[in-house]
C-alpha cells in the first residue's frame, strides 16, 4: 500500500514525465501557470472594466481597462526585480514575532500532553508496534503542524488589514511580493522550529516506548545434542514482556540471539560461565530499500494476464491467484548483477555462499479453513525470461500481510535435480530475472500487488529516514502556509481559513475530485448529484431524460466539471505528499521522492507568490 | 508666533517652481461590496503643492481630508482623475522612498518596542544597519521617547504613540511628509513641539501636507490651505492673504492712556472712519472657516463667496508693540 506509486528518477519526473499521458512536472507546471495566467488576465480585465467609472464611450472604457491591466503587469515584472532580501527578512522577522506573540509554544505543550495520553492507549503488544507508534506520531505531527500553519497564515494579513498596520507598511517602498514572501518565510521558520521540536519528541517517544527488556526464563534452557552426541548449543525462551517472548538460540561457541518476534530481535550477552543476559531490542525501526520488478499474472488456465482475479471485497489494488492451479504471479526484475547478491554468514560468522535477499508480502484470502493451525503454503520459483530455464519451486508458508524476508541461495537446483546458478543461468545477459509465486492449496487465494515482492538492498539509516519523513511534513506545511497567506490577501481571516482548509481537504481527496471532474465517477457531476439527492435516486440509477435533467447535465458538462477540472490542476495532492507510511511500514524514503516533493513545494511558493502579488497589488488597501 | 511668521515669509519666497504633489480632477466614490455607491467622498479635486511649502487641508469631520491623503498615498484608488507625487502616479511604489506618512491614528505593531518599530521601518527602506542605528537614536531623542525606547507600544499613552508614529514617518528623512491630524492626542506642549517640528522641516526645505480641523494649528504653520466641505474644494490660497480683511484696519498698541485712546477715536471720526472695536481681536481663521461652512450649507455646490484674498493689497495690518 505504501509504495503504490512508482518513484521515477528526479530528472525524468521533472522533464519527461512518467510515461502514458503524464508529461514532465516542469512542462506541466508551465502549462498550468500559463492557463491560469490567461484566465487571470481576462478576469482582471473584466473587473477593471466593471470597477472603473466610465468616462467617454464604451470603447474608451475597453481601452482604459486594457491599459490598466497592461500597466499592472508591466510594473509587476519591474517590481519583481526590485525585491530586496533585507525587506523580506524584516517582514519575515515581524511575522515570526507575531506568531510567537500568539503563544505558538502552547501547541508544543499540547503535543507533549497528547503523546503522554497516547502512551496509555497505544499498545506495545501489537504485532507491529513500530508501525502503530510511528503512524500515530507522524499523523499527529502532520495534523497539528498543518493546523497551526493554517491558523497563523490565514489570520496574519487580515489582522494587519483590520488593525490598519498595513497602512504604514505599504506606504514604505515595500513591494507587494515582499509582503507575501516575508510572511511565508517567517511562518515557515516558526513552523520549522515547531516541527523540529515535535520531531525530537517523536523520536524519543517512539524509541523509549518500543524499548523493553526480557529476562531469560531459567528453566526453559535446554542443551541440544545431535544424534551423534555432539554439543549443538542451547535453546530456550525469554520471559514474556510487552506481550511477546522470543526463542533463544545459543550455539556451542556461546554465540546467540533472541529470535525475531514482533518485528525485532534482541542480541544476547553470554559470559564465560554461559550466563545469558538479554540486551535491548534491535530492528524495530527499519529503512528497507526495495528494488521493484514488474508484475504480471498467469490465470488458472495458463493464460497471461495483466491482472489476477478479484475476490470481491478486496481493494482493487491487489489482485489474486487461485491455489493449486496454473495461476501464477510473475515479477520481472532487471539490473540483477553480482552486486545484487549478499554474502550470507552462518552462525559462526563464516561466509556460507551468496544469497539473493528478497522480501515477500502475501495477502491471503481463504475460502475454507484449511488445515487448522497451519499457514497456507505456496511456492517460489526462478525463471530465465529468455531461455525459460527454471529452478525447483521452493515451498514457503504465507505470513498473511507481513513482510517475509527470504534469502534463497545463489546455488539453486533444477526440477530435475541438476545444480543451476541463479545469476549465471537464470538471469539473462542484460540482468533480467523472473520470480514466479504460486499458491499451493486448492480453494485458497494469494493476493499480490507489484510492490509485494522485491529484492532488498541493504537497509538505509533509520534516523535519516525519520528525518526525511519529517521533511515531507515540512513540505506540506510550507504549501499550506503559502496557500493560506495568499488567500488571506483577499478575504478576512476566518474566510481565508475556511478557504485554505477546503483547499487542503480537496487536496486530500484530489483523485476523487478529478474523477468527478472527468466524469469517471458514478452519479454525474455536482449538479446532477444534487438532483439525485433531491429525488433520492441512487448513484447508478438512470435518470429520466427530462428537460430539467438535461439542463442539469449540461451545466455539469460545460460549467461545473471544467471548473472542477481547473481547480483540480492546482490542488496539492496531500495524500500523495504524505509519506509518513514509508517510515511507519519501515521503508526507506527515496531522495528522488524528497526532491520531487521539494520541487512541487517550490512550484507552489513561486506560483502562489506571483498570484498573491497581483491580488495584493490590485487590492485597495484602505477599504 | 513671531518665529512662525518669519518662517512663513521665508517659505513664501523660496517656494520654487518644482511641483511635488499634484492632483487632477481627483474623485473618490466609496462603494459597497455590490458596487453600489455609498458616499462621494471627494469631488474633482485639483491641487498643486510646491517644494518647500507647508500645505494644510482643512474641513469639518467627514469632508474628505483623510480620503485625499490616502489617495495621494495610493492606499485608495481614485474613481476618477489622478494623483501625482514627484511626478509619479500614486500607485507607483517607488515614490514611497521619498515620502513619510503619519496616519490619522498610529497604526503600528503594538508588540514591538520603539526601537524595534523604527528598526523594522528602517529595514523596509533597505537602510544599512549603521545608518539605521544612528537614525533611530536621533529620532527617538527628537520625539522625546528616550526613556521609553525599550517599552512595547501597547504600553504607550496616546501622545507617546503619536510621537513614535511621527518618528516612524521621518525614518527615511523624507522630502515630502503627509501628516493626518498631527496634533490630535497631543498635549499643548506636544502640540507646540509638533508645530515647531513642522516648521523645522520646512526650514530644511521639505514639503509638508497636513490635514487638520484644529484651526489654530493650521494658522500657525501653513503657508497655504485648502478648505474642503463634503468632498468639494471651497477655498484655496495663502493663509496670510486669506485672513486679511480688506476694508478693516487693525491697530494693536500697548500702554495707551484713556486720553490717547479718545484722541484716536477723534482722529478716526475726523476721517469719517468707523471705529469697530478697540480691544483684543478674537480668532480670525475660525471665523472664516465657520462662515465658509455655513455658506456652503446654505448654497451647496457653489464656491464660497468670501473673495477677500485677491483685492486686498492696500490694507496692511498695523501692529504696534
Ligand atoms: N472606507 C469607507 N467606506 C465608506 N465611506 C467612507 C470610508 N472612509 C470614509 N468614508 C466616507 O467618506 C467621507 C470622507 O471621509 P474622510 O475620512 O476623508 O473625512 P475626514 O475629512 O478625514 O474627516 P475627519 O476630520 O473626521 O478625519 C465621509 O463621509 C466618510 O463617511
Ligand atoms: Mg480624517
Amino acid at each position: 500500500m505504501v509504495l503504490e506509486r512508482e518513484i521515477y528518477p528526479y530528472l525524468q519526473w521533472l522533464l519527461w514525465g512518467t510515461g502514458g499521458s503524464n508529461f514532465g512536472a516542469l512542462p506541466r507546471f508551465f502549462a498550468v501557470c500559463a492557463g491560469f495566467a490567461v484566465l487571470a488576465i481576462l478576469l482582471g480585465y473584466v473587473v477593471s472594466l466593471l470597477r472603473a467609472e466610465r468616462r467617454g464611450g464604451f470603447f474608451t472604457g475597453l481601452l482604459q481597462a486594457g491599459d490598466r491591466v497592461f500597466k499592472t503587469l508591466k510594473s509587476g515584472i519591474a517590481e519583481l526585480a526590485a525585491t530586496s532580501p533585507r525587506r523580506v527578512w524584516a517582514l519575515a522577522k515581524l511575522a515570526m514575532k507575531e506568531a510567537w506573540r500568539r503563544r505558538i509554544l502552547i501547541a508544543l505543550v499540547v503535543y507533549v500532553v497528547l503523546l503522554l495520553f497516547a502512551a496509555w492507549f497505544l499498545s506495545v503488544e501489537h504485532p507491529d508496534p513500530a508501525r502503530l507508534y510511528l503512524s500515530f506520531v507522524l499523523s499527529a505531527t502532520t495534523g497539528l503542524v498543518l493546523l497551526i500553519a493554517l491558523l497563523i497564515s490565514a489570520f496574519s494579513l487580515p489582522g494587519d488589514f483590520k488593525s490598519k498596520t498595513i497602512y504604514t507598511v505599504v506606504t514604505k517602498p515595500v513591494r507587494a511580493g515582499e509582503i507575501i514572501l516575508g510572511r511565508i518565510l517567517g511562518f515557515t521558520v516558526v513552523g520549522t522550529f515547531l516541527l523540529v521540536a515535535m520531531g525530537l519528541c517523536n523520536y524519543v517517544f517512539v524509541t523509549r516506548s518500543l524499548g523493553h527488556v526480557h529476562q531469560v526464563e531459567a528453566d526453559s534452557i535446554e542443551r541440544q545434542t545431535s544424534t551423534e552426541g555432539e554439543d549443538e548449543g542451547r535453546t530456550g525462551r525469554t520471559t514474556n514482556t510487552a506481550g511477546h517472548r522470543h526463542r533463544i538460540e545459543v550455539d556451542s561457541d556461546n554465540q546467540g540471539i533472541a529470535l525475531t518476534e514482533n518485528g525485532h530481535y534482541h542480541p544476547l550477552d553470554i559470559d564465560s560461565e554461559g550466563r545469558i543476559t538479554v540486551r535491548p531490542a534491535v530492528g524495530f525501526l527499519r529503512a528497507r530499500q526495495p528494488d521493484y520488478g514488474k508484475l504480471r499474472f498467469v490465470d488458472r488456465t495458463g493464460v497471461e494476464k495483466a491482472r489476477g482475479i478479484s475476490v470481491g471485497s478486496e481493494w482493487t489494488y491487489r489482485s489474486f491467484i487461485d491455489g493449486n492451479t496454473l495461476a501464477t504471479a510473475i515479477w520481472t526484475f532487471s539490473n540483477i548483477s553480482a552486486a545484487t547478491f549478499e554474502e550470507s554468514r552462518n552462525d559462526q560468522g563464516e561466509a556460507s555462499g551468496e544469497v539473493l535477499p528478497i522480501a515477500l508480502k502475501v495477502r491471503v484470502f481463504k475460502t475454507h479453513k484449511g488445515t487448522i493451525g497451519q499457514p497456507i503454503s505456496g511456492t517460489i520459483q526462478f525463471r530465465n525470461p529468455e531461455t525459460t530455464a527454471v529452478s525447483d519451486p521452493e515451498p514457503f508458508y504465507a505470513k498473511d500481510s507481513q513482510i517475509d524476508e527470504m534469502f534463497p541461495s545463489r546455488a539453486q537446483v533444477t526440477p530435475e535435480g541438476e545444480p543451476i546458478d541463479l545469476l549465471d543461468d537464470l538471469t539473462t545477459e542484460d540482468g533480467r530475472l523472473e520470480i514466479l509465486v504460486k499458491c499451493a492449496e486448492r480453494g485458497q487465494y494469494f493476493g499480490f500487488a507489484q510492490a509485494d515482492l522485491y529484492i532488498s538492498k541493504p537497509d538505509g539509516s533509520t534516523l535519516m529516514n525519520f528525518i526525511k519523513v519529517h521533511l515531507s511534513i515540512w513540505i506540506q506545511m510550507v504549501i499550506v502556509i503559502t496557500v493560506g497567506v495568499v488567500i488571506s490577501t483577499l478575504v478576512s481571516g476566518p474566510v481565508a481559513m475556511m478557504f485554505t482548509a477546503s483547499f487542503i481537504i480537496l487536496g486530500i481527496f484530489r483523485e476523487k475530485f478529478l474523477e468527478i471532474a472527468t466524469d469517471q465517477a458514478y452519479g454525474g457531476g455536482p449538479a446532477e448529484a444534487l438532483v439525485r439527492m433531491g429525488t433520492q435516486a441512487n448513484v447508478v440509477s438512470q435518470l429520466d431524460q427530462t428537460w430539467g435533467v438535461m439542463i442539469v447535465q449540461f451545466i455539469d458538462t460545460f460549467i461545473s466539471r471544467p471548473l472542477m477540472w481547473g481547480v483540480g490542476q492546482i490542488l496539492p495532492d496531500f495524500q500523495y505528499l504524505d509519506s509518513s507510511n514509508y517510515a511507519a511500514e519501515g521503508y526507506n524514503l527515496p531522495w528522488d521522492r524528497i526532491f520531487q516533493d521539494l520541487t512541487i513545494c517550490g512550484g507552489y511558493v513561486v506560483a502562489f507568490s506571483v498570484l498573491g502579488y497581483f491580488l495584493l497589488r490590485t487590492r485597495e488597501v484602505a477599504r | 508666533m513671531s518665529e512662525a511668521t518669519s518662517a512663513e515669509t521665508a517659505g513664501a519666497e523660496t517656494a520654487s517652481s518644482e511641483i511635488v504633489v499634484q492632483t487632477r480632477a481627483l474623485s473618490k466614490v466609496y462603494r459597497d461590496f455590490w458596487g453600489r455607491q455609498k458616499v462621494r467622498a471627494l469631488k474633482s479635486l485639483d491641487l498643486e503643492v510646491r517644494k518647500g511649502e507647508v500645505f494644510g487641508l482643512l474641513g469639518p469631520n467627514g469632508s474628505g481630508k483623510t480620503t485625499t491623503i490616502k489617495l495621494l498615498l495610493g492606499l485608495l484608488f481614485p474613481t476618477e482623475g489622478e494623483a501625482l507625487l514627484f511626478g509619479k502616479d500614486s500607485s507607483d511604489v517607488s515614490k514611497n522612498e521619498r515620502l513619510g506618512y503619519l496616519p490619522e491614528e498610529s497604526y503600528l505593531y503594538r508588540f514591538l518596542n520603539a526601537e524595534e518599530t523604527l528598526d523594522f521601518y528602517g529595514r523596509l527602506f533597505d537602510m544599512p544597519a549603521d545608518v539605521r542605528e544612528q537614525r533611530i537614536d536621533e529620532l527617538i531623542k527628537m520625539v522625546g521617547l528616550d526613556r521609553a525606547r525599550k517599552r512595547q507600544l501597547q504600553e504607550y499613552s496616546k501622545g507617546m504613540t503619536r510621537r513614535i508614529g511621527l518618528a516612524q514617518a521621518l525614518i527615511n528623512n523624507p522630502e515630502l511628509i503627509l501628516l493626518d491630524e498631527p496634533t490630535s492626542g497631543l498635549d499643548p506642549i506636544g502640540t507646540r513641539e509638533m508645530k515647531d517640528m513642522i516648521l523645522r522641516l520646512k526650514a530644511e526645505g521639505k514639503t509638508v501636507v497636513m490635514c487638520s480641523h484644529l484651526l489654530a494649528d493650521v494658522q500657525d504653520v501653513c503657508d497655504r490651505i485648502a478648505i474642503l466641505h463634503q468632498g468639494e474644494l471651497k477655498e484655496l490660497g495663502r493663509v496670510d492673504t486669506l485672513l486679511t480683511v480688506a476694508d478693516v484696519t487693525q491697530l494693536r498698541a500697548k500702554g495707551l492712556t484713556g486720553e490717547c485712546q479718545q484722541e484716536l477715536r477723534d482722529v478716526i471720526a475726523r476721517h469719517h472712519g468707523e471705529l469697530l472695536e478697540m480691544n483684543n481681536p478674537t480668532t480670525t481663521l475660525e471665523d472664516l472657516f465657520l462662515k465658509i461652512v455655513r455658506d456652503s450649507e446654505a448654497r451647496p455646490g457653489r464656491r464660497a463667496s468670501i473673495e477677500g484674498a485677491d483685492d486686498n493689497k492696500t490694507g496692511g495690518v498695523a501692529t504696534a508693540d
